[in-house]
């Protein structure tokens, strides 16, 4: 048995000690901090947190060694990150008036057998463009795929080798948030899924969120004002049918019930998990087993303290 | 009168050492709710305030106060408006226009210094200044061949924190770089956005016009300098993102109708537009008031207007209340909007100058280029 502990965003206090305590492991901690970027490996805080030695597997660093010397992968993942981001606007086009129209309904105050139809079909319709863009999503990932394997890359295949053979080793893994994208992107590029799903783990914020099998961008309070929540990607998987929501208490709306309901209700039957500072839930076999400081919300948009199944 | 006035004044003509004190332990201009009251201490014949408001007079005179050598002058003032001014001191027969010398806040731009008025609430965005934790990008310059002038022309260029040449990277084109670097603080304002992923990593290419009131005003030849010289020049020379989306046109005042200008004649070519006080000036019927300089505005603005089109997906537009372009400003908003382009307007409780154009930075910036902050979860 694996066992997955999800944690909210690590500052102000950390409880990625606590986590790590509460597991039984043999062999090595290791960690992934490709979400940081160029701040990558630099884990000498963590290692002071857990009082344990950890190893990081330096993927984003890895993959930017590859990409400088594959310039056929790297073009092909440019490629790729263009479509993609492309297909994320074109997304966002049909989302925005979607959602419009969802949220003007939640507004309505009609007959209400007439009214609930109504509703359950706009968010039906939410739902199927969301469904429609995680498929256009796989697709393009599903290309670049068979584009790849049909290129000679002998040092991307080396390097990833041996970041699978040194994952393998591991006695748990911590998996830091940052930016999803390109944790997501790194851990996907060394395909490191499959060995991730074979161990414990410690994620938090957006490692947390790539655990998962839908991404789910939100942030209601941005610079540039109100952003609808959006469809990234698919997430590895790991964690099933939980949308994973770090920050949720600074980034979502709380102050609108309807809002939250219609989030709630796009996503189901997928449970929508707060993270926040303190949080933890402990998932065995993809069920959980104890939570702490975690919300679940509800249909009516309303929060209710996770409990274990 | 202010309180703080009133209070000095409650036993009659106040003392020397009751005024030195006075001034001691108080800033200025007093700011209160709703009101501020201008003090000049000193000999004069003479005090005017010299302000540059739309809608009210440019010129108002302090009054003397009686058995003190202070002068003052109150009015109205809204919450966090902010405006610029200075004292006219009349000695003599002789004007001097002076800056306040009570008032340690200025403003630059590049006529000189101005004194800051900041009413009530007003205070300047944190992410104006040096932020100790965000890394400092670079500044290069770009010798660009202006065959549109046919001479060449020096081009800053800012480069993100961390600039590497195997990354793409949006690009910003603006006018009066130099202006913006100096009065604006846009170095800081990129390096704090960029800091904070509140905007993606860009860069910036900071154009200058050795006569900005001939080119600015609707010249084709400017255009064909940034969109045939100064754009291919940086693609030529940095790992840009080859998209329209991905590149931004922008300027202030005249810099504003430049970059309305040169997307007018380069439609397929700038995404975004960030447009500040732009000077769009226009006529409906008859002749336009503004002096020759602005003929060519007008006539651009004129058939703009007459024959609209899409220039850009996104076009964000500011102008200050207190500044007479809010007509023109207000006015061209609708237009554009019905041309299908994505508009952001937003009006301040400021004037024309460079820091009401550095506080609408960060909500300009982070509309037309949103960073990775929405993609990142610590």
């Amino acid at each position: 048995m694996t066992v997955q502990i999800l944690l909210g965003p690590q500052t102000p206090t950390s409880n990625v000690r606590q986590a790590v305590e509460s597991l039984t492991f043999d062999g090595p901690i290791m960690s992934i901090t490709a979400g940081w970027r160029d701040s990558e490996g630099e884990i000498d805080e963590l290692q002071a947190e857990i009082g344990r030695p950890v190893e990081d597997l330096k993927i984003y660093h890895r993959a930017e060694k590859v990409f400088g010397l594959e310039p056929a992968l790297r073009e092909l993942k440019r490629e790729r990150q263009d479509k993609l981001l492309e297909l994320q606007r074109l997304y966002r086009i049909r989302l925005s008036s979607t959602l419009t129209a969802a949220r003007k309904l939640m507004r309505e105050t009609a007959e209400p057998d007439l009214l609930r139809l109504e509703q359950r079909a706009a968010i039906n319709q939410i739902r199927a463009l969301d469904r429609h863009h995680l498929r256009r999503i796989q697709t393009i990932h599903r290309e670049f795929d068979t584009r790849r394997a049909e290129l000679d890359l002998p040092l991307a295949t080396a390097e990833r080798d041996e970041v699978r053979e040194q994952l393998a080793g591991a006695g748990l893994v911590l998996i830091a948030g940052g930016h999803v994208a390109v944790l997501l992107n790194r851990v996907r590029l060394f395909r490191l899924g499959d060995l991730l799903a074979q161990k414990n783990l410690v994620a938090w914020s957006a490692g947390a969120m790539a655990l998962s099998d839908r991404i789910v961008l939100f942030h209601r309070h941005a610079p540039q004002g109100r952003r609808d929540a959006e469809l990234l990607d698919a997430g590895l998987g790991i964690v099933r049918k939980r949308v994973i929501l770090p920050h949720a208490q600074t980034r979502l709306d709380w102050s609108n019930q309807k809002r939250m309901a219609l989030f709630a209700r796009r996503f189901a039957p997928a449970r929508c998990h707060t993270l926040d500072n303190g949080s933890l839930i402990r998932l065995e076999d993809g069920e959980v087993v104890s939570a702490n400081k975690s919300s679940l919300i509800n249909r009516s948009g309303r929060r209710k303290a996770l409990r274990p199944a | 009168m202010s309180r703080q006035i009133d209070k000095l004044y409650r036993k009659g003509a106040p003392s020397a050492d009751a005024v030195d004190e006075f001034i001691r332990s108080h800033s200025f201009p007093l700011v209160e709710t709703g009101r501020v009251t201008f003090v000049y201490r000193g000999s004069a014949d003479e005090v005017i305030l010299r302000r540059w408001i739309s809608g009210l007079n440019t010129a108002q005179p302090l009054q003397r106060l009686e058995g003190s050598d202070l002068w003052a002058l109150a009015m109205e003032l809204p919450a966090k408006s902010r405006f610029e001014y200075k004292f006219e001191v009349v000695h003599n027969g002789q004007r001097d226009l002076v800056v306040d010398p009570l008032n340690p806040v200025l403003a630059h731009d590049p006529f000189g210094a101005n004194s800051v008025c900041q009413g009530f609430g007003y205070k300047r965005p944190g992410w104006t200044l040096p932020d100790p934790e965000a890394r400092s990008g670079t500044l290069t310059g770009l010798r660009v061949n202006a065959t549109a002038f046919d001479d060449q022309r020096e081009v800053h260029v800012y480069l993100p924190a961390r600039f590497r040449r195997n990354r793409s990277y949006p690009l910003l084109v603006v006018h009066d770089g130099p202006d913006y670097l100096r009065y604006a603080d846009l170095k800081t304002v990129l390096d704090n956005l960029i800091h904070r992923l509140e905007i993606p990593a860009m860069v910036v290419a900071l154009t200058q016009s050795p006569d900005r009131l001939v080119e600015y005003t609707g010249d084709p030849r400017h255009a064909r300098f940034i969109a045939n010289n100064v754009v291919p020049a940086m693609y030529a020379n940095f790992p840009l993102v080859d998209e329209r989306n991905a590149r931004g046109l922008m300027g202030a005042s005249l810099g504003g109708v430049a970059s309305l200008h040169t997307a007018s004649l380069f439609p397929d070519l700038f995404g975004q537009l960030l447009l500040q006080s732009g000077s769009f000036a226009f006529s409906d019927l008859g002749q336009h008031q503004k002096g020759p300089i602005f003929d060519p505005v007008v006539k651009f603005v004129n058939a703009y207007r007459a024959n609209p089109f899409p220039l850009a997906e996104k076009i964000y537009m500011s102008c200050g209340i207190y500044e007479s372009l809010i007509y023109e400003n207000r006015s061209l908003v609708p237009l554009l909007q019905k041309q299908g382009m994505q508009i952001y307007f937003e009006e301040a409780r400021d004037a024309h100058n460079w820091e009401n154009w550095r506080d609408r930075l960060r909500q300009s910036l982070t509309w037309l280029f949103p960073g990775p902050l929405w993609m990142v979860y610590e």
